[in-house]
């Protein structure tokens, strides 16, 4: 069974568990908890550049058939910083293959999502390679949507060799990223034939 | 952006254009791999490998101000007379630090963010601050610098400008790949150009000021019409390269345009672009450069070899 804290907390109000040292009613109680609970720390920003490209394909499959390195899948939820899905959002992704090229006369490894009601997207690529020039692979995001401020960041991974196996420590080692946050931990999935590598990445827009 | 190509910067060497004739060896305060020279050739930004900036008089090699690795500065720009050194902080700070005799510096805060890169007005009178994903800034230099307009993008901020020889005009390109037409009286926008699917690193106006030249990821320059904001034409792509930089030189008929790999394996190349002919020629090198700038018209590269720094004229 699973309780919201709205309902624990009114479980605990009924059974003496909780001395509301408050003078606010319970309700208001439930709710200024319910609030915090859902609200959202906007996504740290991280620079654009370089190698935008508009126009890019909408689609959610980025891996060719054929393309040689770790396959990759990355997934998440458009929110803003009340914790609501945004639903009309415009999610474009880019990054390099495998060997840190980014692909400037073409679209590959570019795409165009578009969540949707649920707020979710997901992609299948593969995990970038480094960039000469930048210090750590990267996503970069570029997400958009009506009444909220364009969000411009990248998402790392937390298995990059540059790391050492310590994000923590070791994430001011590329000088461009600018919060622990945007380094994300990597699930290795599927079968010791067909590994992949899945990250979550959430996206939380500040409104206008 | 110019982070990751100032750590690759490496310009060649001019020798098909004609004899360098060195100018003036410099004693530099650090080994450096990247300089940044004014248009007068007096002075030098040393980008030391300890990551502290140092301002040098030329060819004296006499230290003129000295900027801590922990200082964060970022972004240089210098005025075209050479009289102003604009000097970009990692907080968003901007200095202005006379080139010459002992006036005091000029510091203000411009921006929450980090500045990238900054543009002075052909008169020095203004100043164009690009902070990172940020609309970028026009400041009126006095002492104490007024804003005197903003360039809003889509989204992301600032990467290159150019303002019309008659100071009329100033052209913007941003993050979001648009260019930006404003008035410079109004600062109002008055046309864009949203044809590039890629970002433009670069923009100059040519000397008569009817065409602006723009290059950046897309491999080529490409020529607008400063009236209409349309593109006129294109000269041929340097494949798997992307435009750095555009400057012309004393002819007002051919401009030198450094180009970099886009993969970041091969050193960056120039390419000398007679404009009228759209054709060009290879700027080959004996020996990897460290800076180059125009000085009195005339295509100026320097080459760093430890602690000496060889300046030399592309004839």
């Amino acid at each position: 069974m699973h309780f919201t804290r709205r309902e624990l907390l009114e479980r605990c109000a009924v059974f003496g568990a909780v001395t509301l040292a408050t003078s606010l009613p319970l309700s208001a109680l439930a709710t200024a908890w319910d609030e915090a609970e859902t609200k959202r720390q906007a996504t740290p920003f991280c620079e654009l550049g370089p190698f935008y490209k508009r126009k890019a394909p909408n689609t959610s499959m980025l891996r060719a058939p054929g393309d040689s390195g770790m396959p990759l899948a990355v997934s998440g939820v458009v929110y803003n910083t009340r914790g609501e899905i945004v639903p009309d959002a415009k999610v474009e992704i880019w990054q390099t293959d495998k060997d840190g090229h980014y692909d400037v006369e073409g679209y590959r490894y570019r795409a165009v999502l578009e969540p949707g009601a649920k707020g979710s997207y997901a992609v299948e690529s593969v995990m970038p390679g480094h960039y000469p020039g930048r210090v750590c692979q990267h996503v970069h995001y570029l997400t958009t949507a009506p009444g909220h401020k364009p969000l411009i960041t990248q998402l790392y991974f937390a298995t990059d060799p540059v790391f050492e196996g310590d994000p923590d420590k070791n994430f001011h080692r590329d000088p461009l990223i600018t919060s622990r946050e945007l380094v994300r931990p990597v699930m290795i999935k599927g079968d010791p034939n067909q590994i992949i590598a899945a990250v979550n990445f959430d996206l939380v827009m500040e409104t206008l | 952006m110019r982070q990751i190509v100032a750590t690759a910067f490496l310009l060649l060497c001019v020798s098909t254009m004609g004899a360098s004739n060195p100018i003036a060896k410099v004693q530099l305060p650090c080994e450096s791999r990247y300089q940044e020279l004014s248009p007068t050739g007096t002075q030098l930004v040393v980008h030391c490998k300890d990551r502290s900036m140092r301002v040098v008089n030329v060819p004296e090699g006499t230290e003129r101000r000295v900027f801590a690795a922990e200082q964060h500065a970022n972004a240089f720009a210098y005025s075209l007379d050479g009289s102003w050194l604009a000097v970009g902080f990692e907080d968003g700070t901007v200095e202005l630090v006379p080139s010459r005799g002992t006036a005091s510096s000029i510091r203000w805060k411009a921006s929450s963010r980090r500045i990238d890169m900054m543009y002075f007005f052909p008169d020095a009178k203004a100043l164009v601050v690009g902070p990172v994903d940020n609309p970028g800034q026009v400041w009126e230099i006095a002492s104490t610098p007024t804003l005197r307009g903003t360039l809003p993008f889509e989204f992301g901020g600032l990467i290159a400008c150019a303002v019309s020889p008659d100071g009329k005009l100033l052209v913007a390109a941003g993050d979001d790949t648009v260019l930006r037409w404003y008035d410079t009286a109004t600062w109002k926008q008055t046309r864009e150009n949203s044809d590039f699917l890629l970002e433009t690193f670069a923009l100059a106006f040519t000397p008569d000021g009817k065409h602006v030249l723009a290059g950046g990821a897309d491999a080529r320059i490409t020529v607008l019409d400063a009236a209409t904001a349309k593109q006129l034409r294109q000269f041929p792509p340097e494949a798997g390269s992307s435009v750095f930089s555009i400057d012309f030189l004393g002819d007002r008929q051919s401009a030198a345009a450094v180009y970099f790999d886009d993969a970041g394996e091969k050193p960056p190349h120039g390419l000398l672009w007679d404009i009228a002919s759209a054709k060009s020629t290879a700027l080959k090198s004996d020996a990897p450069l460290t800076c180059g700038t125009v000085v009195g018209g005339k295509l100026w590269v320097c080459s760093a070899d430890g602690k000496t720094l060889t300046m030399s004229q592309c004839e």
